[in-house]
């Protein structure tokens, strides 16, 4: 047996790597013909190659220890969470002792602890925090995140970052996502292949309840939910701001909840259901995380090495019923604001005010942009910051669009959670 | 430290529930042969908490068995591969039992008797065995409907065969969402609750909350009178039902939300009230012909008897009772939610009393009848799902077709070749 210490090279002992070497030493009948079979791909792989991944959660706790065992030894690790109890059903580099500790930091410990030689670096924080300079120095970028948000951003920045001048500065982008026995793996080459923006409409759309409805005609035990939080809370406490995370916050949303609803006769009421509703929780476990980090890890592990033709471009997984998985190539869209570059055409009525317009934007399935900013040409029609502007701004609000904008005129959006652009042509009925 | 385990579990029970985590909680699983795949396998049941698990290799750990594996580390090589890989995985759950048994598959088909497996509710083989073994484990699996897993991985490839006669799933969480409303087909009390209901003497508050299964079921009898007794059945019949007999009944469709909302859900009133094929075909099953019903009968064969009389006497399943949330005030929501319920509860009385009377039939007692389990089966009788196995390692009929179409190529080929 071959003595283990931090040095990374003497830590591969004979055997470590004998699986993934079966299709290292030797091009298969799939290979690709740049394929550099045994030690140039090798060192590739185990001295050269800097990969980041983003989300150390139930996706991101698998997609560490696969990237580890198949022989990435540079790994990089984003994560602004801390460990909640309910991540332990899945997330299977931590334990109870380190509930409240940041995920990146426990995730990367463990993975370092286990598979000696593999050097992760974490960084316990925003994917936001870090600038085009840090993302440019990695090779490959892969996301398991449950954010929309974090994922559209991230995407953004990618294919902002291209530089058709510097082939280095296209990272290939590998996107996990899950819920209950659902799940899907893409890879995004920025710019060349369809984005995450490209297939924003694909998304299924959150449930809303009207206001009227949790105000005045509850039915389901959800209204009743909504109704203490979103008209009670603010009412009885004011400025204080709710909690998701605080038991006693739930608690009391939970009994107002209950009180309403036997009140107007409705069933259903309980503390899960309420965290469930304010949390807005997706189910998650464990084997789903699992196949689907396992597809974006073998899409790395491809593109790294060229070993096999990877993923072009999206792979569904259905598990609802028997084990049914679809994959097929996700088109561009010519539109899309991060890399269409054509104005999307919106047909609106003459009548419609700025307010109802942005209104559209943000429910707009293909859009769906949630404090949008708005300019045409040199003329601001509203921006959501800074305040003096807001304020200076505001009144065009009840303005109808129609007198600020010609039919066929183009509005850019903007929004400052998003780096990017959408330019939309109005054109009145 | 303790942890509650609703709390732990949150994430998965939103997708199976109670019944489902009981389900896990009370399994045990094994493996054969303690490979990298077999360790994921056992992770993604450890963590959510399967009962038990128990791992069969008589192999050692060696350097080249970490590769791929993380639950080995290179401390554990030399120490035996069953018991390492077992002492790693209980650390992910305390409340998993985790067992290694030291042996392989071959000396335990030999000296234990069949009797052995009857500890395990899913048998799992991982990598290659001898097939003379594993003709033997299929036996003997199949024979105690215990099922078996077969699977292999191979670089990017992998394959799974899951052999046992029959797996039954009563709560199939339908994520369609179809509701059995019965708008073509009424019984008594909702007929008369709707006719209660003039819409005309509402002022126009009420008129815009009235809940769209109270228009659609006038909408539908006046249609009714108005073709020969007959529902909406082309395109063009259930557009017009749409604009002339359902929006008709607005005072303003561009307001009116619950009208908006009955033109939007058309299709709930269009859905005809019957009993699906996938159903009736259970109801063929020899399993549940007079004469085949036993003492030993499994209970949801006991079940799908007592459906079957209950769909010979009343023409339709029994009546779920839950229904989807719609435009309307708290009041009249309530009120249907109730008559839907009350019919619902009184077609499983009457289901309950029919297993009783099989049950009776084959010198059963009542004791152990499980009232929960009855309730859910009455939710549930749409969406039943039966998938029957085969014992057969191989697909033959597919691997025939196979290599007739591959025939079928190589001939055309040759004909193409003499063009
Ligand atoms: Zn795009």
């Amino acid at each position: 047996m071959t003595t283990v210490n931090d040095d990374a090279t003497s830590s591969d002992w004979d055997g470590r790597y004998y699986h993934v070497d079966q299709v290292l030493n030797t091009p298969g009948p799939r290979t690709e013909d740049s394929f550099q079979a045994g030690d140039a791909v090798k060192d590739f792989l185990r001295n050269q190659c800097k990969i980041l991944v983003i989300g150390a959660g139930g996706l991101g706790c698998e997609i560490l220890a696969n990237l580890a065992l198949t022989g990435f030894k540079d790994i990089h690790v984003i994560d602004m969470d801390t460990i909640d109890i309910s991540n332990l059903n899945r997330q299977f580099l931590f334990r109870p002792k380190d509930v409240g500790n940041p995920k990146a930091l426990v995730a990367a410990e463990f993975i370092m602890q286990r598979v000696p030689g593999v050097k992760v670096t974490p960084y316990f924080g925003k994917i936001q925090d870090k600038d085009e300079d840090y993302y440019l120095q990695f090779n490959i970028i892969v996301c398991g995140l449950d954010s929309v948000e974090a994922r559209r951003w991230i995407n953004a920045t990618l294919v902002n970052m291209v530089d058709e001048e510097n082939p280095e500065s296209l990272k290939p982008l590998i996107d996990g996502g899950t819920e209950g026995f659902k799940g899907q793996a893409r890879v995004i080459l920025p710019t060349i292949s369809s984005c995450y923006e490209c297939s924003l409409d694909m998304l299924n759309k959150p449930t809303a309840f009207p206001i009227c409805t949790i105000a005045n005609t509850p039915r389901l035990p959800e209204h009743c939910i909504e109704w203490a939080s979103v008209l009670e809370w603010p009412r009885v406490h004011g400025e204080k701001k709710l909690d998701t995370d605080d038991p006693e916050h739930i608690g009391w949303l939970y009994n107002t909840a209950l009180t309403r609803a036997k009140e107007f006769k409705i069933e259903g009421v309980t503390w899960s259901l309420t965290q469930g509703v304010v949390k807005n929780i997706i189910p998650a476990i464990a084997s789903t995380n699992a196949i689907i980090a396992a597809s974006c890890c073998n899409e790395a592990f491809k593109i790294a090495t060229s070993s096999a033709a990877f993923l072009n471009n999206y792979f569904m997984l259905i598990g609802t019923e028997g084990v049914y998985s679809y994959t097929f190539e996700h088109e561009k869209r010519k539109e899309c604001p991060v890399c269409g570059g054509e104005s999307l055409d919106i047909t609106i009525s003459k009548e419609w005010t700025v307010e109802r317009l942005i209104e559209m934007l943000v429910e707009k399935q293909d859009i769906q942009i949630k404090k949008p900013s708005l300019s045409s040409g040199i003329k601001q029609i509203y921006f959501q910051a800074p305040p003096q502007l807001e304020q200076a701004t505001r009144p065009n609000l009840e303005k109808k669009v129609s007198e600020l904008v010609e039919d066929g005129g183009e509005v850019t959006v903007t929004s400052s959670t998003l780096p990017f652009n959408l330019s939309l042509r109005i054109k009145y009925t | 430290m303790s942890i509650d385990k609703s709390t732990k579990y949150d994430r998965q029970l939103r997708l199976w529930e109670s019944t489902g985590q009981q389900k896990l909680e009370d399994s045990s699983i094994c493996l054969i042969n303690a490979t990298a795949t077999g360790s994921e396998l056992l992770k993604n049941l450890v963590l959510p908490g399967i009962g038990q698990f128990t791992i069969v290799s008589d192999l050692p750990v060696t350097p080249d068995s970490l590769s791929g594996n993380f639950f080995l580390d290179d401390e554990d090589i030399g120490k035996p591969l069953a018991m390492a890989m077992t002492e790693k995985l209980v650390e992910l759950n305390t409340d998993v039992q985790g067992n290694a048994i030291n042996d392989n598959l071959n000396n335990i088909l030999k000296n234990e008797s069949p009797e052995f497996w009857n500890q395990f509710s899913a048998v799992v083989v991982c990598d290659f065995i001898s097939s003379d073994d594993l003709d033997k484990l299929q036996d003997i699996t199949w024979n105690k409907k215990i099922p078996l897993f077969v699977l292999n991985t191979v670089a990017f490839y992998g394959s799974l065969k899951l052999i046992m006669p029959e797996t039954t799933v009563v709560e199939t969480h339908d994520p369609s969402r179809l509701f059995d409303l019965r708008i073509d087909n009424p019984w008594e009390e909702l007929k008369h609750y709707a006719d209660s209901i003039h819409l005309n003497d509402l002022d126009d508050t009420d008129h815009a909350h009235i809940p769209y299964i109270v228009i659609f079921l006038k909408a539908l009898t006046a249609w009714k009178q108005d073709h020969n007794n007959l529902p909406p059945r082309t395109y063009p019949e259930k557009k017009s039902f749409r604009f002339d007999y359902v929006e008709a009944l607005s005072r303003d469709i561009k307001s009116e939300t619950n009208f908006i909302e009955a033109s939007q859900s058309v299709h709930r009133a269009l859905q005809s009230t019957r009993v699906p094929q996938p159903i009736l075909n259970l109801f063929e099953n020899s399993k549940i012909k007079d004469g085949n019903l036993n003492y030993h009968t499994p209970m949801f064969w006991i079940y799908v008897k007592a459906l079957k009389n209950f769909v010979i006497k009343n023409d339709v399943l029994p009546l779920p009772g839950n229904i989807p949330d719609m435009a309307s005030d708290t009041t009249n929501y309530i009120k249907i939610q109730s008559i839907y319920r009350e019919k619902a509860l009184k077609d499983m009385n009457e289901f309950t009393a029919e297993v009783f009377r099989i049950l009776e039939s084959v010198g059963r007692s009542e004791e152990g009848i499980n009232k929960a389990l009855i309730a859910t089966f009455c939710k549930n009788t749409a969406l039943l799902h039966v998938a029957e196995g085969s014992k057969d390692l191989c697909n033959n009929s597919l691997i025939n077709k196979v290599l007739e179409e591959y025939r079928l190529l190589m001939i055309s080929m040759d004909l193409q070749a003499c063009l």
